[in-house]
């Protein structure tokens, strides 16, 4: 056998075989494809209704504090 | 075309190549079979933008996922094994093959010689011998899909050649001895 031969041979025992290359493309194919949902965006005035409920909340949790002082 | 005409298309055109690619990699044909089924989930996954690529860009979008795989340590493991299992394994059907008993053995024989060598080559030289007996490619279709010239593809396969010829050689001598 020359050098090609016996590379060749080697080359056919690693080889995927047509069968089991077959059953990994039926398994792929079977697999739900992910929906490209978008992310819903967020409404224009929620950074400011955010901010204000967040400045109220601030406030309220420091006056007993202030009070006290 | 339908969705899974057209992935059965690139999946044909591309799959020898990419489990030859982890099989020169990996040394593991069985964990390499894995690893071309994650990456053709990801073709599958992204069916809609590979198919509007140009053919050059979908084997470079293909490789580009399987060279970014990762091979964690579980599977490094199993490659290990794998490796050894292989080899015991053709070292196994070569004991079994029964018929013309000396020519079929001195073959077997040789085969096990080039895999222990393949496996003992430099990863780069490995993948491209592998890319080039195992999965049909040129140089060319090698280098642009692990990302270097033609000419470094040829001088790989040139270096794996010698060794191979070398540890063949080295079997001839001790074939001719006893």
């Amino acid at each position: 056998m020359s050098l090609d031969d016996d590379i060749a041979a080697w080359a056919a025992t690693v080889r995927l075989t047509d069968a089991d290359a077959d059953a990994i493309f039926q398994r792929i194919v079977a697999t739900p494809v992910r929906s490209a949902t978008a992310t819903p965006s967020l409404a224009p005035s929620w950074w400011r209704s955010f901010n204000a409920g967040f400045a109220a909340r601030m406030v309220a949790s420091t006056s007993p504090a202030r009070r006290a002082a | 075309m339908d969705r899974q005409a057209e992935f059965r298309r690139l999946y044909e055109a591309h799959r020898r190549a990419v489990h030859a690619y982890f099989t020169g990699r990996t040394g593991d044909p069985d964990l390499s079979a894995d690893l071309m089924q994650d990456v053709f989930l990801r073709v599958w996954q992204h069916l809609d933008k590979v198919t509007d690529m140009p053919d050059d860009g979908q084997r470079a979008w293909i490789f580009t996922v399987a060279r970014n795989l990762s091979i964690d340590t579980g599977r490094h493991q199993r490659t290990q094994a794998g490796t050894e299992q292989a080899l015991a394994r053709e070292r196994a059907g070569t004991a079994a093959s029964s018929a013309p008993a000396s020519v079929a053995v001195i073959d077997a024989e040789r085969v096990a010689i080039v895999s222990d060598a393949i496996s003992r080559l430099p990863e780069e030289q490995r993948v491209a011998l592998t890319m080039a007996a195992a999965g049909s490619m040129t140089s060319v279709e090698i280098g642009a899909a692990v990302g270097v010239p033609a000419g470094t593809v040829r001088y790989r396969l040139s270096l794996a050649r010698r060794t191979l010829a070398e540890a063949l050689d080295r079997y001839d001598g001790h074939a001719e001895e006893s």
